[in-house]
Order: C-alpha cells, then structure tokens, then sequence
C-alpha cells in the first residue's frame, strides 16, 4: 500500500520536477550585428501537459546594434523543438531605426509545445537582420529576409507618402488620413478563418469558382485566369495562371486572394506566396495544395486576387505603389503596411504632434 | 447452532451417530465426549448406535452370493455425484458475496488518482472538447461549436486559425501553439497558404510593431 502511495506521488509530480529543468537560451552567431545586452524571461515556463510541455515563452531582450549600419527590422526564431508541430514560432521587429551602438528592445510572448521526452527548453535563433541599405545578414530560414524586405519597401512607400501630404497639403491633411485610417482599419472585415495544409475533407458538392482579379496597371506580373474548388464554406487547391509582361525574370510573386461572402462582403482570406521562375514574357502556373474554412453559416460566393508582390531574379522587389492602392476595393480589403498601422497607432496615442515627430526621425 | 439440544440438554442423535463412526469434527467430538461424562442417557445411546453398526457390519458380510458390496458401494457413491452435479446445472447462480468496503475504497482512490492526473496532466482545451462531446452525445445534437467553424468537419493534423482575439496552431482541436500579449495591441492577422499564420501587435507605450508567426510545417 506505501509503495502504490509513493508511486502514484511520483507519477503525478515527475512532469513537474522536470518543468523545474527549463533550460533558456539566446543563441546569436559569433559575428552577429546584433549583441545581447540583457535578457528578461520573466514569466517564462513550462506546465506539463499529458506527453507534451507547453511552454510559455515571456522574454524581454536588450540588443546592441553592433554594426556600423542602421537597422531596419529584426527576426528571431522561436524554438522549442524544431521537428515538432507547434515548436516553432518566430517574433520580427519592423520599422526600426537603430543607430549603429544603440540599443533596442525585443519583446517576446509565444506558447509553444515540446515533446515531455526531450525535457524542457526554449531556444531563441537569430534569423535575419536588415539594415538601411536593404542588405541583409542571417541564416534566413523562415525567408525573413524577403518579408522583412518587403516590409522595409512599404514602410519607405508609405512614410514617404504621408511626409509629402504633410509638406504638401499640411498638418491638417495628414491628420485627415489618419482619422481615414484608423475608420478603415476599423471597418476592415476580418474573417475567423481556419487554414490547412493539403486536401480537407467535405462532403458538400464542390464547384469550380473562377478568380476575378483586380487589375494594377503597374505590376510586372499580369494574373489571367484562376480557379479554386469550392464546396459550402471552405475553399481549397487555388490554381492561377500568370504572365511575366516585365522585362526581367521572376524568381517569387505573391497573391492576395480575396473571398466574398453571401451578404457580398469581401475580406482578404489569405495570401498565396510561390517560388517561380518566369522568364520575361513568358506564362506560369501558381497553385498551392491548401483548404481554407470558413464559419459554417458563410457561403463563398465568389473570389478575387491580386498581385501583391514580385520578387526579381536581381533580388529586388515590386510593390504596389500608394496610387494603386488607392483603388477603392483594394483599399477596403487589403492590410495596411506594418509602417502605417504603426504611424496610425502613435498618431491615435501621441496625436499628431507626436506622429509629426515620428516622421521627421528618418 | 449448538448440536446439543437445548432442550432435553442431550446431544443431537446425528450427532451421536457420527460420533460413533468417527465422523464428527475434532472440536465437537471433544465436546460431545465431555458431555458423556455427565449424560448417562447419551452413554447409552451411543452403545445403542455403536452395537447397530457392528450388526450391520455383520449383516453386511452376510451378502448374497453375487453381490459385491464394495462396487455397489463405489456405484451409488458415482450416482449421488452425478446428481449433486446435474443439480448445480439446473439450480439458479448464486450470486457472490457482494465486495466489502476496501475494494469500494481502492477503487474510488484509484478514481481521484485518474482525474488529479487529467487535471494536471491535460490541456484545458481537450477537458473542453470533452465536456462539449459529451455534452452532445447527451443532448443528440451535433458537434457544432470552435468559433463557428465545425471542428468535427476535418480537424485532424495542423490547423492555423486566425480570428479577431489572434492567430493559433491547432492539432486534433487542441491549441499546440497560440501567441499571448499582455501589453500589446492586437492590429491585424494574416495567412499564408504555404501554412504560416502571423499577427501584428504594437505595444501601447513604445509604439513599437512586433510581428509574431507560427508555422504549421
């Protein structure tokens, strides 16, 4: 009986004695641009969970700019155990300017999930930093340099914009796109989605929708026709057809796909990235072999994509330009730079002294 | 039950003839040959048995001829077995002797010791699924309920879901990664179909953007 008493006490605390072992680490290269100056794990830790750790990653990291560029944006890897689904998460800072040996924050909040086997542990990578002059430096395995890029493009795009309504019209203009901003922003529909890799399973009837798309005069890369199957509220296997009408060849592009709804509100779904290779002139095809689900009492009515990157074999990229997205539908659905989200959130906490000053810093 | 009748204060005639033929149990024996020091009348009745069964020993050695009394004996000694079994054929199970209370307890720990280890060993989200399964297995009805999307349709593998409060990883209806911010204000979700999901945050008081992602692949 005092034996069954000690084993069962063991069972139930042995997860929790190895929870006690969580192990934390920063892990930058010997040569990073970026120094640690302190770490804060905080609330970090790890709860026991049937076969699995979940661990809640709470860090706050002080990082020295240790190069002699500025930086521009910042992307760490998140790792609990990198073959397991659900341990790895990645955290990116954009919008930055750090002045070389100046110091920043990056703040960290993930749950990820561990196998109990492989004890308790967090490992935080650097993926990739960019600097003012768009080079690059990292492992970049979660393509960081590529996002982080196109972020850096838009962020340029947009504060260039909002400098030249405020030089051009004034102060009272710049306040009126932000109050535009922050009504479209609010408005913007967001969808409760779920996405999956590969083929769902429905036993709805499914039907061939065909893609609308929206038309930007200056994109590099023209969208012909498209398709995807559709059954009730789900929609998988997007297939389109492009063409590269520019006159350099094309290693990536990506496309927003937009999905209206029975009550005709369109909202952005989900964008459809693909490595390419496209000569000038010539056609292609763009498909990916994933499902999205809507909630069940919505009804894909139609779709419709646009292209929203193009990525060159030279490494540069094209982006819609401000005068593009001042198409109305676009405007309505599409997500907002980083840069300007976050121009729109110091304008609504600072006012409009305070973005005025955010937008003389660089 | 005494085999000393109560009575009369005489040993039981059964008694008396088991004793005689050296049947009776030890303890009872001693106890019925104690009663003979003092009971003259069961003196006298166990001589009565004790000459009946020399008698019949030898009527018995007395046979007719033919008859072999040890194989008639071992005969009817097989029938009555034969018939004691036939009986517990036909005869309704008894039930056994129901459990005491030590088995009741054992298995009412071993019960508290099961749900302890759920509680602290099982994501909140698979008690819930649980709740939610029974809950419609009782009432009929279908398994209707995550955000309006029917988790019964296909949520086996990883799932990335997004909605207003974030973006999640999802894996047989449980969140295996979800991404928490305390400070931080929620400003956009996205996906990508190549199975990655990301949110936005700005934090309130440095105005700085951080862009968490996780990755379904």
């Amino acid at each position: 009986m005092r034996n069954s008493v000690i084993i069962a006490v063991l069972v139930c605390v042995a997860p929790w004695l190895a929870a006690q072992g969580l192990s934390r680490k920063v892990n930058l290269p010997a040569d990073s641009p970026v120094t640690l100056v302190s770490v804060d794990w905080g609330g970090t830790d790890a709860t026991a969970r049937g076969g699995a750790f979940f661990l809640d990653v709470h860090a706050s990291m002080a990082l020295r700019n240790s190069s002699q560029r500025r930086v521009r944006a910042i992307t760490f890897a998140v790792l609990s155990q990198e073959v397991t689904p659900g341990g790895k998460g990645s955290v990116s800072v954009p919008s930055l300017d750090v002045a070389p040996g100046d110091v920043f924050p990056v703040g960290i909040d993930l749950r990820l999930l561990r196998p109990i086997a492989g004890g308790a542990g967090v490992e935080v990578k650097l993926d990739g930093v960019l600097f003012d002059d768009l080079s690059f430096y990292g492992p970049d395995n979660l393509q960081s340099r590529r996002t982080m890029t196109v972020w850096e493009l838009e962020a340029r795009r947009d504060r260039q914009y909002f400098k030249k309504l405020m030089e051009t019209a004034g102060t009272k203009a710049l306040q009126q796109a932000m109050l535009e901003n922050l009504s479209r922003q609010a408005d913007r529909p967001l969808a409760g989605m779920q996405m999956v890799r590969g083929r769902a399973t429905n036993i709805e009837p499914e039907r061939d929708l065909s893609f609308a798309f929206l038309e930007i005069p200056d994109a590099p890369v023209l969208a012909m026709n498209g398709t995807a199957r559709v059954a009730g509220s789900e929609a998988h296997a997007p297939s389109v057809e492009v063409r590269n009408r520019s006159e350099r060849p094309i290693r990536y592009l990506e496309i927003g796909w937009i999905v209206k709804d029975q009550q005709g509100r369109e909202f952005l779904a989900a964008s459809m990235p693909a490595d390419v290779s496209l000569a000038p002139g010539k056609t292609g095809q763009v498909g990916q072999d994933a499902a999205l689900r809507f909630p069940e009492h919505t009804s894909i009515q139609g779709m419709s994509g646009f292209i929203s990157t193009v990525g060159f074999a030279d490494g540069s990229y094209w982006i819609p330009s401000r005068a593009a997205l001042g198409d109305s539908r676009l405007r309505r659905v599409i997500s907002p730079s980083p840069e300007e989200q976050r121009l729109t959130q110091i304008y609504q906490k600072k006012g409009l002294s305070g973005l005025i000053e955010e937008l003389k810093k660089f | 039950m005494s085999r000393i009748s109560q009575k009369t204060a005489h040993v039981a005639e059964t008694d008396l003839a088991l004793y005689v033929s050296n049947d009776l149990p030890a303890w009872r024996r001693v106890r019925v040959g104690l009663h003979f020091s003092r009971c003259r009348w069961c003196r006298q009745m166990a001589e009565i048995y004790r000459d009946d069964r020399l008698r019949f020993r030898e009527t018995a050695s007395q046979m007719p001829p033919g008859v072999n009394w040890n194989k008639l004996s071992a005969e009817i000694t097989a029938n009555i077995r034969v018939g004691l079994a036939a009986g517990e054929c036909v005869a309704p199970r008894k039930r056994k002797a129901a459990l005491g209370w030590r088995p009741a307890a054992a298995m009412a720990g071993l019960a508290a010791l099961l749900i302890c280890a759920w509680v602290l060993n099982m994501p909140s989200s698979t008690t819930q699924e649980l709740g939610r399964a029974f809950t419609a297995i009782w009432s009929g009805s279908s398994l209707n309920g995550v955000r309006g999307i029917n988790p019964a349709r296909d949520n086996h593998g990883l799932v990335v879901e997004l909605s207003s409060s974030g973006i999640e990883l999802r894996e047989n209806g449980s969140t295996v990664l979800g991404v928490s911010r305390d400070q931080s204000k929620l400003v956009d979700v996205s996906a990508s179909v190549e199975g990655s999901a990301s949110a936005r945050y700005v934090d309130d008081n440095t105005g700085q953007m951080t862009i968490t992602s996780v990755y379904a692949q």
